[in-house]
């Protein structure tokens, strides 16, 4: 089940990389024509708009084999390992990769919207190559892990409230570089701000779930339920400025270039909040 | 309600405007009507203020976590505090009077940080009593009647030719309205039928349930801190029993500690097997481990640390037994990493320090099953006499026979009582509830019109106001199609935003 699981891996780690190549075949030549159209060119633009969104098509197929052989991935290595993906730093890796892929592909199908790709899947893909550098054998659990069923959905709630939190980041870069609607080939900004507002709708919620579920945890394991160690305090932190952007939004009506900073300013403390544990030490030393 | 565009969004979508919570508190009267309430009211009604509170704890926070922070019992006794900041001048240098001066280095039970998460609270609960009005008088009781001028302004908006009577139109309306899984509201008049439709429409409450939900987390946190208690470090040896103190009347006892390793090294399971005395009687015996407390009364005996003890036995020169007890050896020394315990021997003015072997190597001081035993006065400290036992071995020292008895075990517990925690678990299920509501099921409002037409045909017109936060193009474009299709009559109306085409 342990090599299944790695085989598995290696093809949806492939898979994704060769996606992500189509998907920029597709964008940046959707972006060559439109320069060329601009420039006045001799070059018959027909002829290479099929094979653009060919490369479209196939690159979104790509993206939901990755999805189904990461699937598989964490599915073969819980049967191997006989828990969720919460013990170490690869499992976690895998599980926050599949995440982002999860909600990308959720994104793409609610919006039609492959531009995200460029954003979304070079993050899943560096997730998955930094959990080729960490150690992915199967160790045994430590007594402070030995708490199967809140672990897994502690970590199962984590990697979709951090998915969200990068689709909400994808959406906003993109929202940066799309100057008054004037790139043809990104989306509108209307679009790209709606998709950072209800990603984080999603995540919100989750991301106050992961925290209470810490919480809980902490208080079983250890006692005490909240202790101000680096990583229960930078998932806070994380969660109050999705929450100023929210109030933000709704209340004062933030929009645009503001709103969109403390997106990826939030996807920031998102990361922060993943990798602190490795500058930080602190309870949370595994993953 | 007002019928242009611009206010609608505001009132409608039951978000409070500046312009709103500004006449709120003066609209109010009575008990409002003194100017100074009036001003710290309309001062905890800003979100500006709670968005710069949030920016400032989140700075707070951060600086708490890459600082290090000073213990609690370090902080009570100004000794280890002025010795603490020594140590951490090898680290800040020059900042470190700087850091300590303003508090920085105790920043979570810090005065200033309690201030802030005060203000927060306050800010929070205005806010929220603030939107109250607002959010009620959007959801009860709806206004099903809509003029003509509405439907011409609504942000979303769309008008039908029904080929029929005007009831059966209504119907077809309601109908679809109600597959949409839409609560569906209508006053039919002679020439008319006026409807009202939403979904989740308590959804709007979700934002109290949240908001007060962080109350109650503070409110928890005031409740384990007035009436709960805790020890992290409750040590007892093995074959010991120990009282709690804390104004309880408990004492706990081990019986035996076992830690098991996985062959591959890392550790498997730490637990202790206690029992709990209240009033000298037993009362509970159980196994404490890492993730499964002990219970007994609302106090939880969490396993948290353990190792070695020495059974040491203590005679005078008649042979009377003086001392004979496990001595945990749960301390460090300064010099070298050993581990130490203690235990005075009142009468003789004596306190004995036990110094273990340092684990892992060959210790030239204390050698690999011995102890290094050293005595010093009890008033002053000043050292009597050391020396090494080997177990099992009498030796005289200062007049008394000791031994070394044999090795043994100690644990650890965090000993805790926190009455606040059903509060907080209280509060977190509200808040996801909350949260939950709020933004997996939001409240979705279309009202429609259907009148008869001269030709004894209706005509339905169906509109959605705007909401500040979030497009409903999607919903109602598919409300329309629903109401179009139910109707199978031709369509009018704006025609969708969104082409089938990736982009």
């Amino acid at each position: 089940m342990y090599e299944l699981s790695q085989y598995a891996f290696v093809a949806a780690f492939a898979a994704l990389a060769a996606a992500l190549l189509l998907h920029l075949v597709n964008v940046l030549g959707a972006r060559g024509l439109q320069a060329i159209s601009v420039g006045g060119g001799t070059v018959s633009v027909p002829t290479f708009g099929p094979i653009l969104d060919t490369a479209g098509r196939y690159g979104t197929i790509l993206t939901v084999n990755s999805f189904a052989f990461l699937t598989a991935s964490l599915v073969f290595r819980a049967i191997a390992s006989g828990h969720g993906p919460f013990s170490n730093m690869y499992e976690f890796s895998v599980a926050f990769g599949w995440g982002a892929l999860a909600l990308f592909l959720y994104f793409q199908f609610q919006y039609r919207l492959r531009t995200l790709a460029l954003l979304v899947l070079p993050i899943a893909l560096g997730l998955l190559a930094y959990a080729t550098t960490v150690p992915s054998e199967i160790t045994p659990l430590v007594p402070a892990l030995q708490n199967d069923l809140l672990l897994t959905v502690h970590v199962a709630v984590a990697i979709i409230a951090y998915g969200a939190f990068a689709i909400a980041f994808g959406a906003a870069v993109l929202f940066l570089i799309q100057r008054k609607d004037s790139i043809r080939w990104l989306p509108k900004k209307a679009l790209l701000d709606e998709i950072g507002y209800k990603a984080v709708m999603v995540g919100f919620p989750m991301m106050a779930l992961v925290i209470i579920l810490g919480a809980l945890w902490a208080d079983i394991a250890w006692g005490t339920y909240w202790s101000w160690d680096p990583k229960e305090t930078a998932s806070l932190v994380t969660w109050l400025l999705y929450g100023a952007y929210l109030h933000a939004r709704v209340l004062r009506g933030w929009r645009g270039e503001r709103s969109a900073a403390l997106l990826i300013l939030g996807f920031g403390a998102t990361l922060f909040t993943y990798y602190g544990n490795l500058f930080f030490g602190g309870l949370h030393s595994y993953g | 309600m007002v019928e242009t565009q611009g206010s609608y969004s505001a009132a409608d979508s039951g978000k409070v405007l500046p312009t709103v919570a500004r006449g709120g508190a003066g609209a109010r009267g009575g008990i409002w009507e003194f100017e100074v309430v009036g001003r710290i009211w309309r001062f905890f009604t800003s979100v500006r203020l709670a968005l710069v509170l949030i920016l400032i704890l989140t700075g707070a926070v951060l600086v708490g976590t890459l600082l290090d922070q000073i213990p609690g019992s370090v902080l009570s006794d100004s000794a280890a505090h002025a010795q603490w900041l020594d140590r951490a001048r090898t680290k800040y240098g020059v900042w470190t009077n700087a850091f300590d001066f303003l508090g920085l280095f105790n920043v979570f039970h810090g005065l200033w940080f309690r201030v802030l998460i005060g203000l927060l609270t306050a800010n929070i609960i205005v806010c929220t009593l603030n939107r109250w009005k607002g959010i009620w008088a959007t959801v009860f009781p709806p206004r099903v009647r809509m003029s003509d001028t509405f439907f011409q302004h609504a942000r979303y908006n769309a008008t039908f030719a029904a080929p029929m009577t005007l009831p059966a139109a209504a119907e077809r309306v309601k109908r679809s309205l109600r597959r949409s899984r839409y609560r569906v509201q209508m006053e039919t008049g002679d020439e008319s039928v006026a409807i009202y439709a939403d979904r989740n429409r308590f959804s709007r409450f979700g934002t109290f349930l949240a908001h007060l939900s962080i109350v109650l987390i503070l409110a928890g946190t005031v409740v384990g801190g007035m009436w709960g208690f805790s020890d992290s470090e409750f040590i007892v040896a093995e074959g010991a029993t120990r009282d709690l103190g804390l104004g309880t009347n408990i004492s706990v006892g081990l019986e035996h500690f076992t830690d098991e390793y996985y062959l591959e090294g890392p550790p498997k399971d730490f637990r202790s097997d206690i029992v709990i005395y209240e009033g000298g009687k037993e009362v509970k015996r159980g196994t404490t481990r890492v993730n499964s407390p002990v219970k007994y009364k609302g106090i939880r005996f969490h396993q948290s640390f353990f190792g070695q003890a020495a059974v040491m036995q203590v005679k005078d020169e008649a042979g009377t037994e003086l001392f004979n007890a496990p001595v945990p050896l749960a301390w460090q020394t300064r010099d070298g990493g050993r581990p130490v315990g203690s235990f005075d021997l009142r009468e003789q003015g004596m306190t004995v320090y036990v110094v273990g072997p340092r684990s892992g190597e060959t210790d030239p001081l204390v050698p690999a099953g011995e102890m290094r035993m050293e005595v010093y006065k009890l008033d002053g400290g000043t050292l009597i006499t050391a020396d090494n036992l080997s177990q099992g071995t009498a030796k005289q020292v200062a007049g008394l026979s000791v031994t070394f008895t044999r090795e043994s075990r100690f644990t650890g517990l965090k000993v805790v009582k926190d009455p606040g925690t059903n509060i907080i678990w209280i509060a977190s299920a509200l808040m996801v509830i909350g949260l939950i509501m709020l933004f997996y099921l939001p409240h979705r409002r279309l009202w429609a019109l259907v009148k008869r037409r001269d030709d004894g045909t209706a005509e339905v017109k169906v509109g959605m106001t705007a909401q500040r936060d979030m497009s409903l193009e999607a919903e109602f474009s598919r409300l329309r199609e629903r109401v179009a299709s139910a109707l199978r009559g031709e369509k009018s109306g704006r025609t969708s935003a969104q082409g089938d085409k990736d982009v």
